[in-house]
């Protein structure tokens, strides 16, 4: 920023790197495109005057997922397992509060940062009776594991992930037993418009994972060369994020029209309100069962 | 909590999870006890040994479709003796050298995990199981796969105890670990038997680590855990000592399976590592090891 002069900034990836990125470009009047879960990235002293989150969260993608997971699964008790530590602890309540206003029981339990091994924990899961483990925000690694721990020792009911969302990742670490797998996904990577960038994406990097928030980070970049195409600069920064707050309407290719939202859970309209969907695995491949939008 | 012990199905799935564990943390340790025992090296690149291990399975195995047996039996070889160059470049300068040894191979744990990342990437690999499915015994419940390494573990154990107990190269590493000086007077080639020592305990991590990577997950990363494991066990059972490896690996793999299950993963971190806080008040030498 102060060397290289940088106006614009898309990332970083994670709450706490976007929180100290936000509280350097902010008073710089930098635009910071960013993704993270934590609501202080829009909801702060600064009124989030510089920053736009163009992922969505738990707050955002929870209510409608929570809705169809009830009326299309029928669970009555769920597990959870997260981490012990600053993220574990933040993201358990809300998750069991959303559950239970759902009319679901929980059952949280935690574990070591760095474990890899999670039977015991399972084991002790199914004992409670639980008809659903739900493996939430965990890392792409670990949710893996989770499910294909789950699967070999006997947990033959519903896994699911309310967040992530990293079904590729998944899939490739638990193999065979990540069937039946139901998730929470960003990106329809059979859409018409997702295939060409699939292709292109694969062309250009080749044939590993892509991590379903790679289309956002090109949808967002797509939202704002448009916003300074209309602005007309690329040097007041100020005429920039007036542009993307009202680009409404403009379609980047992946995610259809762009919509703002955010005034009532964070008091600034600059949440993207994406399209999300709800996918279960099937013969090794994510398979859409439905398509949900932000309320 | 303590209710769920009487739950046949819970205590027997209990046990599986913790001859399971135990197997892996076993197997792990096994080259890092040996490295210690006889050359006084604290390998701290261990966890890396193990990754390439783990990333040799995957080529063998899941990428040029070898046959499983054949691929798992190259592993230890595929990595063991090119490393001979790092034992010739790095580990050699560290032989009766603890406190060296530990910065220096600290360096070569982040130089070997970050290579790792250039060459490879952070995603996780999976390696498909070899031999898939579970089998039941009443209402317990045991992966196949965890079986095999149960049996590959006992097998490695037994193995090693023959090589270091029933044969001349054994004897000679343990005179090594006694007194290098005098075992040299007595006409051992020192330096041959440390290779040795190197490319066993290198084949033993790259194993511990394929068998590791194909129940869990590979990836530059990898080795974190297993080297954070192998320490745990060899503190518990004594540096140095097998049969000691042997026993803090069956520890460590109950008390987390028990307690994990019955309290859940903090109260299991908890115990494992009060547990080896007070061994190294009281009994510093470990369970089975022998104070110096």
């Amino acid at each position: 920023m102060f060397q290289d002069k940088v106006k614009f900034v898309v990332g970083p990836i994670g709450s706490n790197p976007v929180l100290s990125t936000m509280e350097v470009t902010t008073p710089q009047k930098v635009l910071l495109m960013s993704n993270g879960y934590t609501p202080k990235i829009l909801q702060n002293d600064h009124k989030a005057s510089y920053n736009f989150r163009f992922t969505l969260t738990n707050i955002e993608f929870a209510p409608s997922m929570m809705k169809w997971v009830k009326d299309n699964l029928k669970l009555k008790k769920v597990g959870i397992l997260v981490p012990n530590d600053a993220i574990g602890q933040s993201v358990a309540p809300p998750l069991v509060k959303l559950y239970k206003e759902s009319g679901i029981e929980t059952v949280v339990d935690y574990y070591e940062r760095g474990s890899k091994e999670f039977s015991p924990l399972i084991t002790r899961l199914m004992a409670a009776g639980i008809d659903g483990f739900d493996i939430n925000f965990n890392a792409p690694g670990e949710a893996g594991l989770m499910v294909k721990q789950a699967r070999q020792i006997g947990f033959d009911k519903t896994i699911l992930q309310m967040g992530g969302p990293s079904v590729p990742e998944i899939i490739e670490v638990a193999g065979k037993q990540a069937e039946g797998f139901v998730s929470y996904e960003m990106v329809d990577f059979d859409a018409p418009a997702v295939v060409p960038f699939v292709k292109a994406y694969a062309a250009k990097y080749g044939a590993g994972i892509m991590n379903s928030q790679t289309p956002a980070f090109y949808n967002t970049t797509k939202i704002l060369f448009e916003a300074i195409r209309r602005a007309g600069t690329v040097e007041d920064t100020t005429k920039v994020r007036d542009a993307v707050e009202g680009i409404a309407g403009y379609d980047a290719g992946i995610y259809g029209p762009v919509r703002w939202t955010g005034m009532a859970n964070y008091g600034v309209n600059h949440q993207l309100a994406l399209p999300f969907y709800v996918v279960e695995v099937k013969n090794g491949k994510p398979v859409n069962r439905a398509t949900l939008q932000v309320d | 909590m303590l209710s769920m012990l009487s739950n046949p199905v819970v205590l027997g799935q209990i046990v599986v999870n913790g001859l399971s564990l135990s197997s892996i943390y076993i197997l792990v340790a096994l080259g890092f006890t040996l490295l210690f025992g006889i050359m006084r090296v604290v390998n701290f690149a261990h966890g890396e040994f193990a990754m390439l291990g783990g990333f040799s399975l995957y080529y063998l195995y899941a990428v040029f479709k070898l046959p499983w047996l054949l691929a798992i039996a190259l592993v230890p070889f595929l990595v063991a003796l090119p490393a001979l160059l790092l034992e010739w470049l790095v580990f050699r300068w560290f032989y009766q050298k603890m406190f060296q040894s530990m910065i220096g191979l600290l360096g070569l744990n982040m130089a070997m995990i970050y290579t790792g990342l250039i060459v490879w990437d952070a995603f996780e690999r999976n390696i498909p199981a070899a031999f898939d499915g579970i089998v039941r015994f009443g209402g317990v419940i045991a992966p196949i796969d965890r079986l095999v390494t149960i049996g590959i573990s006992l097998l490695a154990l037994a193995g090693f105890y023959f090589l270091m107990v029933h044969t001349r190269w054994g004897l000679a590493m343990r005179a090594a670990a006694q007194d290098v000086d005098i075992a040299a007077t007595q006409g051992i080639d020192t330096r041959r038997i440390y290779k040795l020592a190197f490319v066993v305990a290198i084949g033993l991590a790259a194993l511990a680590g394929a068998l590791y990577g194909q129940i869990y997950a590979v990836s530059p990363f990898m080795g974190e855990r297993p080297l954070f494991v192998a320490f745990v066990v060899v503190i518990l059972g004594g540096m140095g000592s097998i049969s000691g490896a042997a026993l803090g690996g069956v520890l460590l793999g109950f008390t987390e399976s028990l307690l994990g299950t019955l309290y859940g993963g903090s109260v299991a971190a908890y115990a494992s590592f009060g547990v080896v806080v007070l061994l190294l008040i009281f009994r510093p030498w470990g369970l089975l090891g022998k104070p110096e």
